[in-house]
């Protein structure tokens, strides 16, 4: 045991207390080098930014070496090459990557995460206010029984590979969809039939008037050229074609020359996939034009880039079981604190949600109401004001006495209950943190635990988890809130209101999209019953978290609609219409 | 001139025994400090209120810290305790037991001795789900082997000595003689091997930890601490890594500095060759 091996391991430590380790980002480095054989006709700044970072360890080591001299030149001499080359750089969580690959049929652009696939071109698409438009779709009708959905498609329009978009392609991926799909519910849909070339009629086992919604992420894959390996090789009609993925690094998009819609101004686009601190050294390295990141590093200023806030119905909220905790089949379903709707309540009232985002999200969110503001389906009635006195004026009516250590008691219940927190995401932690300081205000004891998914979605059935939602489909709110098929409760936490539940049915049978919007808002409230404070309010929604991004000077981002869940593809919605502007 | 050197063996040992006893006990009683979060005062670098500083949500890093350390410290002596009894155990016992024993014992050894020490950490802590039972179960069964191989040559030497051939010709029963010829004999390679055990344990603990296979990301654990610190380093926020890691340094350096004292204090015959020689 001689002097040396104190030695290193004492050099060990200090090296791993300087921090060395945070270049362990999530890019696999090594294979950076061979990025660019078949890319050698663009040799614009942006590649050469892409190779630097795929063989580079991690962009830290360039932010090391370059210092200022990089940051100064970056602002400048960068620009005007990569306005002329007219291409951007983004950076995406390293989850963004597409573990399927670029398949609609997979989970490409659908599921939990929804944004524009890009590579191939839907029916519809969602507006900037989030109603719907067209896309492929010229016209669509749906039947007086909301059963069969007909569908007029563009006769113009060419996949890349030079075939044209058929009725028959458009029937082909619904129906592959209804098989294989994982991440979206496809079960309304019985089949999809192409009636002639330019006309597909979907047949559905139920009526659905949110379709034109489904049709809007759905992306049309080529019949003729799709197989198993569709997902590393996609050919479809969209505006951009992809050029080269290096798994676990990168993805190059070029503009499609053939679009049939406007042309796209910005000609390539990069995507590179890493962690938020990555990213920021990224940036700091004048290496990228978009970078994503977070409100804890959203502190910093970087020469030649600037904050670009894109709002986002991407909020966190917690869920309340509103029944009493029985046991089901070895789990515990309910808790008999939260089942008091005086509790719940008292939480939704007793929030300081403005006092969260400035403590957690730096100032960077919105207050959140219910998992829909400001879709055209959010009813208003959901806003609650900050009342403490309000919110234990309501505990103490319903019996909650303050007990001698600050913590409310009701016929010998403490008000306790723990607040579940993803263990990988330092925001949810935080907010949890702070959700508990909060009701501890109100006289309810809440503490936090760490709970991975694997078994986060089991202890939410009794305990309140921090949760992440946000989509551009009012079908979100039939997931949380309607009775799960054949069960006595909701899917996510135990809850039931039938008068709920009929609303959301009646909004999927409505005849038009408006009238089914004027449905959704009334299964939230009605004027007697409903989901919000008034009502059962099972869950409580605390904050929009505004999604972030350091964005070169120069580089003009086109509005955004507002973000769903995901903190990924959703900002290259429109980055054909992005524009440099010196 | 040698009693002045075991002197400040013996002063340097009770130091650190004295100063880690303290950290542990101030871990434990700070524990819910380490815990509470404030807001009010997130991201403060260190000052005379917060010597270590504060984290993203206010908790305070130096309680964070000793907490930290506390909970390494105990599992280090839990799973170092385990490890150096089932060494004893194991030792004794090829030496004793007979061929077959011996061989079993000593592949046993050279199993896990050939696969790589974090890589079967990370293996046992995940199989038993990972927390404090998975660290434990994972560094306990994983640090045995190298003392296991001390204790098993001491025996083997001890009992072709004179002292222990003569008193089983004597008629001394296996386990009457070992206990009494050879126990005493093993105690200072027992004691040293398990003190310069718990750096190990320490560190294994909190590298695991780091790496998220180890204790939940709601224990204030070193391990955990330096891996939430990685993500802030970038924004300047040298302190969140650096004190934490200094700690663990010297935590880990003492240990390995009092197994050393102790060593020197418990074997005679390399110290006091001056009195013998």
């Amino acid at each position: 045991m001689g002097r040396k091996r104190i030695f290193s391991w004492g050099l060990a430590l200090a090296v791993l207390a300087a921090g060395a380790l945070s270049a362990c980002g999530g890019q696999e480095s090594g294979s950076g080098g061979q990025t660019q054989p078949g890319k050698q006709d663009n040799s614009s700044q942006a590649q050469a930014a892409v190779q630097e970072s795929g063989s580079d360890a991690q962009a830290q080591a360039a932010v090391q070496e370059s210092g200022s001299d990089a940051q100064a030149q970056s602002g400048e001499q960068d620009n005007s090459q990569l306005a002329a080359a007219a291409s951007v750089v983004v950076t995406m969580p390293a989850t963004s990557e597409p573990a399927a690959g670029f398949d609609p049929v997979y989970g490409w652009g659908a599921g939990e995460h929804m944004h524009e696939p890009l590579i191939q071109s839907t029916l519809t698409v969602t507006t900037e206010d989030l109603e719907i438009g067209l896309d492929l779709a010229k016209d669509y009708q749906v039947s007086q029984d909301g059963l069969v959905w007909t569908v007029d498609i563009r006769d113009d329009v060419q996949f890349t590979d030079g075939e044209p978009l058929t009725a028959e392609d458009v029937a082909f991926t619904y129906n592959l969809c209804a098989q294989n799909s994982t991440v979206s519910d496809f079960t309304m849909l019985k089949e999809a039939v192409a009636v002639d070339g330019d006309t597909v009629e979907f047949h559905m086992n139920r009526p659905y008037s949110i379709w034109p919604y489904t049709m809007a992420v759905v992306g049309i894959v080529p019949e003729h050229a799709y197989s198993e390996d569709y997902g590393q090789n996609p050919i479809g009609s969209g505006r951009y074609v992809m050029k080269q993925w290096d798994r676990g690094q990168q993805v190059i998009f070029e503009a499609n020359p053939d679009y049939y819609g406007e042309e796209p101004q910005i000609k390539g686009l990069t995507v590179l996939f890493m962690d938020e601190d990555a990213a920021l050294a990224a940036a700091m390295a004048g290496q990228v034009d978009v970078a994503h990141t977070a409100a804890s590093y959203a502190g910093q200023t970087i020469a030649g880039y600037h904050l670009f806030q894109a709002a986002s119905v991407d909020n966190r909220g917690v869920n309340l079981p509103a029944k009493p905790a029985t046991e089901q089949d070895g789990l515990i379903v309910g808790n008999d604190v939260t089942c008091d709707a005086a509790v719940r309540r008292a939480i939704n009232m007793g929030i300081d949600r403005q006092e969260m985002i400035d403590h957690v999200l730096d100032g960077y969110g919105t207050p959140a109401y219910s998992v829909c503001d400001k879709m055209p389906w959010y009813n208003p009635a959901s806003q609650v004001e900050y009342d403490p006195d309000g919110a234990a004026a309501i505990l103490d009516e319903a019996g909650w006495k303050m007990g001698s250590d600050g913590i409310r008691e009701k016929d010998g219940i403490r008000a306790a209950f723990t607040v579940l927190y993803s263990p990988d995401d330092s925001v949810r932690q935080a907010l949890a943190e702070d959700f508990a300081n909060q009701c501890r205000q109100l006289g309810l004891e809440v503490s936090t635990e760490a709970a991975g998914w694997d078994v986060a979605y089991d202890k939410a059935q009794s305990q309140p988890l921090m949760w992440g939602w946000g989509a551009h489909t009012p079908m979100e709110l039939y997931n949380i809130y309607h009775t799960a098929e054949g069960q006595e409760n909701a899917r996510y936490s135990p809850y039931e209101n039938t008068a709920v539940d009929q609303y959301m049915d009646q909004a999927l049978q409505a005849a038009d999209l408006e009238e089914s919007y004027e449905l959704w808002q009334k299964a939230q409230w009605d004027g007697t019953t409903g989901i919000t404070q008034e009502g059962d309010i099972p869950w409580v929604w605390l904050c929009n978290v505004d999604h972030l991004y350091y964005v070169r000077d120069g580089l003009e981002i086109a509005p955004q609609k507002i973000h769903p869940h995901g903190h990924g593809w959703s900002i290259v919605n429109n980055v054909d219409r992005w524009q440099w502007t010196s | 001139m040698k009693n002045n050197k075991q002197r400040q063996a013996a002063v340097f040992f009770s130091a650190a025994l004295l100063f880690l006893a303290m950290v542990t006990a101030a871990g434990v009683l700070c524990r819910e400090a380490a815990l509470e979060t404030d807001f009010s005062r997130k991201n403060l670098a260190p000052c005379r209120e917060y010597w270590f500083g504060t984290d993203c949500m206010g908790r305070d890093m130096f309680a964070r810290t000793l907490a930290g350390l506390s909970m390494s410290i105990r599992i280090g002596l839990c799973t170092a305790g385990v490890s150096a009894c089932l060494a004893l155990l194991l030792g004794v016992a090829a030496a004793v037991m007979g061929k077959a024993a011996d061989r079993v014992i000593s592949f046993l050894i050279d199993t896990i001795m050939g696969i790589p020490h974090l890589l079967l950490l990370i293996l046992i802590s995940y199989a038993l789900g990972k927390g404090f039972l998975g660290v434990a179960a994972g560094v306990a069964l994983t640090h045995w082997p190298s003392l296991t191989r001390v204790i098993r040559g001491e025996v083997l030497q001890l009992k072709n000595s004179e002292f222990y051939q003569i008193s089983r010709k004597l008629g001394w029963g296996r386990g009457q003689a070992a206990a009494r010829h050879m126990l005493p004999h093993l105690v200072p390679q027992f004691t040293v091997g398990l003190i310069l055990m718990f750096p190990h344990a320490i560190l294994h603990e909190s590298s695991i930890t780091f790496l998220g296979f180890g204790l939940s990301a709601k224990q204030p654990a070193i391990g955990v601490i330096l891996s939430e610190s990685m993500r802030y380093l970038i924004t300047g926020q040298w302190w969140l890594a650096l004190f934490p890691g200094i700690m663990l340094v010297i935590t880990v350096l003492l240990f390995d500095r009092a197994g050393n004292a102790l060593r020197g204090l418990l074997e005679p015959m390399e110290n006091r060759e001056g009195v013998y020689g």
